[in-house]
Parts: C-alpha cells; structure tokens; sequence
C-alpha cells in the first residue's frame, strides 16, 4: 500500500520571551492508505502539536522550525504542506485532511445549528447546490446514526449530548470524504457507555464506506489502540519511542516507557492483586463502620420566580449500603447517575431528603451543623480537581495547618512536625510546604489533597474521582498511595470512579449506580467475574481492554435519561439490551435482594436472569 | 412569553423608584419656588399664598407625592412653573431634535466602535491593534464638550466643510460625533477583547480544520459570539448617550432636551425638571429592556433558556 502521509524530521517549537522550548524532536512517521494509526503517549508529549502541525493549526506562539510533511492528495499529487500558503492549505483542510477533536462540548460554534455546521463544509469544498448539499447533510446524520436526523439537523449544540456532539464531529469530518481523519482523544471526554458506541460507529465506518480513509488516532488508551489500529506509535517528552503492529509492540514493548505504560494499567495489576487478597481474607473483619438505610436526595427543580413547580431532581434513590471496617466500596456508574451527590450527602454537604445515615453506630442523619463538626472531622473527602480547592495565595504548610487549628487539634509547633511527617508520607520532599500550589503537577497536587484529606486523623475517607484527571502512569502511582496510605493510617474508603478497571483494581467491594438507584453490589472478584444485572454486563463490556479477546460487545443505546423525569419500573428499561416482556410495563417495583452471600441485584433483573 | 411578562413586570417598580428619588430630591432643595414665581419681586403674603394655592405647594409633602405618582402614570406631569405650559407639550416640541441626535451618536458610535474592534481584535498585540486602542482610549477619555468644540473649530471655521447650525442631515454629523466618540471608544475596547476571546475558542479551531477562510470564520463563526458583551454595554451605557446629547446639545447650540433641562434647573423649574427626569428614565429602562430582547435573538441558548 502507498504512503498517505509522510513526516519527516519534524521539529516544532514554541516561543516564549524566555526562548524557545522544542515540543518535537525529529519526528518522522509515515501512514499508509487505509490505515488506523495509533499515536499514544502521556499528556504533554506532544501528540496535539504533531497533529496541528499536520493541520497548520498551530498556535500562533508555536512553529515548524524544520522537516517535511508529505500527503498524497485526491488528485494522487504529492504536495508538501508546509510550504503551503494559508490558502492553499485552507483548500486541504476539511477536504483531504479533516479533524475531530477531544473536547465535544465546545468544539461546536454555539450559535449556529448543527446542520449548518455540516452543511458549511459540504459547500465550502464541494461544487454542489445547496439543495443536494442538504442532502449529503441528512445523509451524512443517518451515516453516523443520529436518530431523528432532520429534526436534529436544526438544533444547535446545547440541546444535544456530549455522544451526540461527536457524532457530529464525525460527521463534519467524513463530510467531503478525505484522504485521512486526524483524531484527537476523540472519546476520553465520555462515558465508556457512550464510548463504546462511538468506537463501534468508527469500526463499522473503517470497514465500509471510507474503507481508503486513513485515521490517526490519538489516545491515551491502551484499549482503544487494542481495538482499533493496527499500527501504533509511541510518543515520550517530544520523541517517537517505539513503533510497530499493534500485537508486536503490546507482546514485545522494546522501550521501556511503553513498558511501564503497560505494566501500569490497572488489568495487569489486578493478577498480583487477586493473590494478596486471598491471603487477607482470613483477616477479614465484619465491624459495619458505615451503614445507609433507604437514603434519598432529590433536588427541587427551580422554574423561576413565578412559578413553584413539584418537579425534581432524583439524584439519589432508596440507597441502602454497608461498609465495613478497613474496607474500599468502590462507587461506579455513568456521568450523572449519582454517585458525587451520594458521597456529598453521606458526610452531609447536602442534606439528605430523606433516609439514615449510621457512622459508628450513632445515627448522624439530624446532625444540626455544630455536632457534624466532630463527625466531619473523622470523615474527609478528596474530589477531582484538588487545584480548585487549594488557596492558590496560600503556602502548602499553611493549607495543611489551618484545619488542625480550626479543629484545635494541637498547638501550632506540634503540628509542624506532625504535617512534615504526613507530607513525608504522601511522597512529597519537606520543602513542598513553603511553595505553592500552581508551583506542583497534577499528581503531586492530588498528593497535597491526600494530605489535607489526613492532617485530621480522619478514620474514613470518601473519594471522588481522585485519580480521573492523571495520566496513566500518575493515575498508578496515586492509586499504590492511597493503598499504602489505607494501611498506615488504618482506613475505611469509599472510592467513586467511572473507570471499571480503576474500581477493579482498587476496591474491595462495588456498588454500580444508575440513575440515582444501586443496582447491584458485590465483592469486587463476584461482581467482575459474576456480573448478574444487565447494566453491570454492559458496562464492563464496554471497557476497552488490552488483553480482551475478541468477544461480542453488549451495547447500551442511547443516553442517559433525565433524572427529572426517569423511567418508571426498572430505571434502565429504557437502554437496556434485552429487557424482558415484564419490564418493558414498567410498573415493577426496584430494589435489592442478595442472590449470593453478599452479592445484591435489583429484584426485578435478579427474577428475569 | 413568559420571559417578556416578568421583565415588564420589573419595569413597574424600577420605575416607581426612580421617580420617587426624583420627587425627593426635587423637593429637599433648598430655595422657595414662590420666590422664582415672582422673579424676585416683592409681594405681599397675600399674593405669596395665592401663587403657592396655584402651583399647589399649600398641600401637605405626601399628598402631593401621591398626585405625583398618579399623575406621572397618566402622562400628565403638571404645568411649568416659568412659561406656565404644560410640561409634557414642552418636551413633545424639544423632543425631535435630541432624539435625532442620540440616534445620530448611537450610530456613528457602534458602527466605528465594532469596526474598530474587529480591526484590532483580529490582530491582537500587532501594531494596528495597539494603535486602534490608542484612539479608543482617546475616544473614552477625552471630554465630549471639549471634542465637539474642536470638530467645529477644525471642521466647521477652519476648514469649512460642514455648516454648524442650521437644519438637516449634515448638521448632525458633527454633533453625532462628538456624542459618539465616548461610546465607540467603549464598544471598540470591548469588541476587540471579546473577539479575542472567542477567536481562541475551540469551534474556531473547528471552524479552521474545515478550511474556511479568515473572512468567513470572522463574519461568520466569531462575530455574533463576540457580541453579547458589547451590546451589553450598549444598554449600560444609554445613559450617559442622553447625558451626551444634554452637554452636546449646549455646545452646537442646538435646540431640544438638553437645552430645555438646563433652562429648567438654572430657573428651579420643579414640575418641568421632574418631568424631562421622569421621561428619560422611562426611555433609558425601555431602551434596556430592548437590550435585554437582543441577547435572545444573539445566542440561541438564552433563547432556549427563556422559553422553559
Ligand atoms: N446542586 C444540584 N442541583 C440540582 N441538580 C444537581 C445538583 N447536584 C447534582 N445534581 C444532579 O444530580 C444528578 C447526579 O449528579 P452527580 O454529579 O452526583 O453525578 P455523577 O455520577 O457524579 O456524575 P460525574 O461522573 O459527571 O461527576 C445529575 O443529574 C445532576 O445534574
Ligand atoms: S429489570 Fe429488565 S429492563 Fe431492567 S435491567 Fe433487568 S432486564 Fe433490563
Ligand atoms: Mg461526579
């Protein structure tokens, strides 16, 4: 097959007034018709600038300093791109090179509709009227499954969902059929559910219609490369590092940064986990530290000044959990189903609407503010984005002292000691606490939040999403931390993540939320191994995964509903793959039942399966 | 429509507050309006308390800010305490010329204002861009008495090519000008540093791997985005456009609202003031209500927004 694309000896800089500072060193790669090429790599490494630089959409502070990027055009002539004008390049663009790019929900201009978005390329590189313009329109809607797709052609971004916006994208992107389709971490700002859908779509795409469209593909996702390319190219600090056929590179990593990257993801760890495990288990305690019962939140809908409305939000619904001493229940579900309010409303930063909330055997739910003070310090919480919650004026050592003094936990020279010792032990060097927190990466700023989550002595700890934000290779190092952490300061967790193989390889029991519901729970090896409700099947399948086989993938369709209005009877009735005839009513009544020791399914799926 | 309801529904209170202070203040000044009346005449207290019977100040303070009140919503803001006329007929005849001008000001001054902007946003840190905000500084900080004064020396005595006074159209350029500067200098500072923002954002970039020209991803994708702050400003700023006309006005020697505010506070025309004061803040919280209409047909998430 011929070379589509050929880069060679590209260096790409960026300017500062403190000089120059080189993203790419010397890169040359090459992509043959056809082809799904991987470029994978941590943040940083400079897969987006070697895409722009393809684009000529670099930044205006940054620029080729030197090397050649060849592309084989529709009209089979070789044309140097960097020796384009912006015209001509212009003329390229959208046409035998086209992009879609990481982040959906501004990626699309606000105030145009989306089919004018399409429509737009369509008649900016096409001569056609606008008639059968519109038409290559709608087709091109059909062609990346929107349902709907003359109504949705005239609605703008706001009123779709993040999957949705992508498949626009795409459909932007296939618009006037180009030669190659650059596509940047496509999928990482989305649910695996939705993923899924789109990385089938991409598939069924690569195998049908576009079948001598090239795609680079740029991801941080080992999985996806997995699934989807058959070359991949591995980028470190500027420089390509390793190259090869997907199997030979996964089989045979030769540098040994894609090695670590390999050795890091959770899959390969949770082998030598499973191990240790089974050792614990005879140490295996049953003190209930924290127990729920039948616990509710529901936001009142806000209709304005004029109107009272008994409209809610059902964020959280009949919730009823253990966790037991020592413990990590694991909270997993899709963007929106609930899991940040249920953690927020366990230590009370929202009221419960209703329900019981049991911390050591004292029943906190109708603490007023004063007693949850003592309580609040016994249970912390690490969020996210640990930046957003750190005074950027603020030194790191004065951060860390305020609560203990807030708290009048000890005097002020105590507690310097005893905040160098925590910083020691969340990997931090001592003369961390006299900078500040924009002077720290992203992995050692959830570092400082670990440790502010631990000046307390807290006994119980809630996380959300605390390693979502690192690379993979940060994301390991953060997750053995909060292991070591666990032990040490003798911890009971409940961890929320949307990254099943994160969950898998951490916790030790899993909760999976939808729509405001629990719908199954189980110990993790049960849960993963023995999966029994319907969403739970479709959500692991849906994880791309390095070492699956070649199975068929149980697809979820559609997006989530509103919780404003959810389904009646079973919540997932709606997406669910194969509901049975009683379901498909709605009028079943949810919650739990164990069909296994200490394995629960809602009822409802637990009858059906 | 619900949208439409609420704000007309915050217009009556924002109103009643504004004349309430207008009734206030008028009334705390100090300097009896009898003494006006008579030019400064001695009369007997006979003749005081009859012309007092007629303005109606013998009333208590409360009675006569009720009539007020009521008054003002039906239009009639009572008779001039100088010429005697009914204020609403003075202000309907000196009304034209100032409109006239506001619009002349508000048009030269969005029209250079966005050009501008677009001008030096769209290059932003290069020396067209630093020289186009010089100017808009210029334009936002030089007094606009002092701006009309010097369009008429270069313009109308030196060079001579405009008439000063007199009627028409071409009267009203330098006058709409010297209005209109302070208000292009605002709105090309915001325009600029709007489109700067929006010409970073990520549908730009989109809009850029399509290969649409420069042209069309300006006219296009950024324009209307970069919009809503500087038509804010537009609302925000009707007020000082009318204070600008007032000042104006003085300037060219032109007749209408500005001319007649300043005879009325020199000669402490009570019901008059309050009448030109009462009239222009309905104008200026109707021109802000038109404002606030605008943004939904800008940006369809607003629209949305309204419509739920
Ligand atoms: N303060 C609030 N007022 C109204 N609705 C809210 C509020 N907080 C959360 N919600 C709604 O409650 C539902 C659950 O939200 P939550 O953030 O807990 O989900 P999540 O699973 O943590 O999602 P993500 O993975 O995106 O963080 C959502 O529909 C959300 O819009
Ligand atoms: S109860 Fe029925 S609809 Fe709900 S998940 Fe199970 S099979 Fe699907
Ligand atoms: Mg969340």
């Amino acid at each position: 097959m011929e070379d589509l694309l050929k880069v060679s000896n590209l260096n790409t800089e960026f300017k500062s007034d403190y000089g120059s500072k080189p993203a790419l060193n010397n890169i040359s790669f090459n992509i043959k018709e056809g082809e799904v090429l991987a470029l994978v790599g941590e943040s940083g490494s400079g897969k987006t600038v070697t895409s722009l630089s393809i684009m000529g959409l670099l930044p205006n502070n940054a620029s080729v300093e030197n090397g050649e990027i060849t592309l084989l055009s529709k009209k089979n002539k070789e044309i140097n791109i960097l020796n384009l004008s912006d015209e001509k390049h212009n003329e390229i663009r959208g046409n035998d090179i086209s992009m879609v790019f990481q982040e959906p929900m501004t990626c699309l201009n606000p105030t145009m509709t989306v089919g004018e978005q399409i429509l737009e390329v369509i008649i900016r590189h096409k001569k056609i009227s606008k008639i059968n313009a519109k038409k290559e329109m709608i087709g091109l809607l059909e062609l990346v499954e929107i349902p709907d797709p003359i109504q949705r052609s005239i609605e703008y971004p706001h009123q779709l969902s993040g999957g949705m916006r992508q498949r626009i994208m795409i459909a932007i992107a296939l618009a006037c059929s180009p030669k190659l389709i650059i596509a940047d971490e496509p999928t990482s700002a989305l649910d695996v559910t939705i993923q899924a859908q789109l990385l089938e779509l991409l598939k069924k795409l690569k195998n049908s219609i576009v079948t001598k469209t090239s795609i680079l593909f740029i991801t941080h996702d080992l999985g996806i490369v997995k699934e989807l390319a058959d070359r991949v190219i591995v980028m470190y600090q500027g420089k390509i590092v390793e190259e090869g056929n997907v199997l030979d590179v996964f089989e045979n990593p030769k540098h040994s940064y894609t090695n670590n990257l390999i050795q890091s993801l959770p899959e390969f760890k949770i082998e030598k986990r499973k191990q240790k495990k089974i050792i614990k288990k005879e140490t295996n305690n049953k003190n209930i530290i924290l127990s729920i019962k039948n616990l509710y939140k529901e936001f009142p809908v806000d209709k304005g000044i004029f109107k009272q409305s008994n409209e809610s939000v059902k964020a959280v619904q009949n919730v009823s959990l253990n966790v037991r001493q020592n413990k990590i229940l694991g909270l997993v579900g899709e963007s929106g189903s609930g899991k940040s309010t249920l953690g927020k409303t366990i230590i009370k930063l929202i009221e419960p609407t209703s329900g019981k909330i049991n911390f050591k055997n004292q029943d906190i739910s109708n603490f007023n503010r004063q007693k949850m003070q003592n309580i609040r310090q016994k249970i912390q919480m690490i969020f996210q984005d640990p930046f957003a919650s750190l005074n950027p004026r603020k030194n790191i050592l004065d951060t860390l002292m305020e609560p203990i003094l807030v708290h009048k936990l000890m005097k002020k020279n105590e507690a310097t000691e005893y905040i160098k010792q925590i910083i020691n032990d969340v990997g931090l060097p001592i003369e961390s606490l006299i900078r500040f927190p924009h002077e720290f990466s992203g992995g050692q700023r959830q570092r400082i939040g670990i440790a502010r989550a631990l000046v307390l002595k807290p006994e119980f700890i809630i996380a959300d999403e605390p390693v979502s934000a690192l690379d993979v290779s940060i994301q390991a190092q953060v997750l053995n931390l909060l292991e070591t952490i666990k032990e040490t300061y003798n911890l009971t967790m409940i961890f929320i993540s949307h990254d099943l193989s994160v969950i898998e390889y951490f916790c030790d029991e899993v909760a999976v939320m939808y729509l405001g519901h629990i719908v199954e729970m189980a110990p993790v090896n049960e849960l993963f191994s023995n999966p029994k409700h319907s969403y739970t099947k479709a959500l692991l399948s849906a994880v791309p995964k390095v070492k699956a086989k070649k199975t068929n993938k149980i697809l979820i369709k559609g997006d989530i509903p509103s919780p404003i209005n959810p389904p009646s009877g079973c919540v997932f009735r709606t997406r669910c793959p194969n509901p049975g005839i009683e379901c498909k009513g709605g009028d079943i009544k949810m919650g739990l039942v164990e069909v296994e020791p200490n394995h629960w399914v809602d009822q409802c799926c637990a009858k059906l399966n | 429509m619900n949208f439409f309801l609420k704000k007309l529904l915050i217009v009556i209170p924002t109103l009643y507050i504004a004349w309430t202070v207008v009734f206030v203040t008028l009334n705390i000044i100090p300097g009896d309006p009898v003494n006006l009346m008579l030019g400064g005449r001695p009369a007997s207290d006979e003749v005081r308390e009859n012309v007092r019977k007629n303005l109606g100040l013998d009333k208590p303070v409360l009675e006569r800010y009720g009539s007020f009140l009521v008054n003002a919503t039906k239009g009639d803001l009572g008779k001039s305490y100088l010429t005697r006329q009914p204020v609403t007929k003075m202000i309907k005849e000196n009304m034209m010329p100032t409109i006239e001008l506001s619009i002349g000001g508000l048009i030269f001054g969005v029209f250079f204002g966005v050009l501008f902007g677009i001008f030096a946003g769209t290059k932003p840190n290069s020396i067209r861009d630093t020289i186009s905000m010089i100017i808009a500084l210029c334009g936002i900080s030089l007094p606009s008495f002092w701006i009309g004064m010097m369009l008429i020396y270069i313009f109308g005595t030196t060079l001579g090519w405009v008439p000063i006074v007199g009627d028409g159209f071409v009267s009203l350029i330098l006058p709409s000008i010297s209005v209109g500067l302070f208000f292009a200098g605002g709105m090309a500072r915001l325009t600029r540093s709007s489109l700067v923002d929006v010409l970073n954002q990520d549908y730009i970039r989109t809009a850029r791997s399509k290969g649409i020209s420069k042209y069309n991803i300006i006219l296009k994708h950024s324009l209307r985005n970069a919009m809503i702050p500087p038509v804010t400003l537009l609302g925000i700023q009707f007020g000082l456009l009318i204070t600008g006309a007032v000042i104006t006005e003085e300037v060219f020697a032109r007749p209408g609202l500005g001319q007649l505010l300043l005879q009325a506070i020199l000669a402490k025309d009570i019901p008059l003031v309050q009448a030109l004061v009462v009239y222009m803040t309905a104008v200026y919280i109707f021109l802000n209500l038109i404002v606030d209409f605008t943004y939904g047909i800008i940006d369809p998430r607003i629209r949305l927004e309204r419509k739920n």
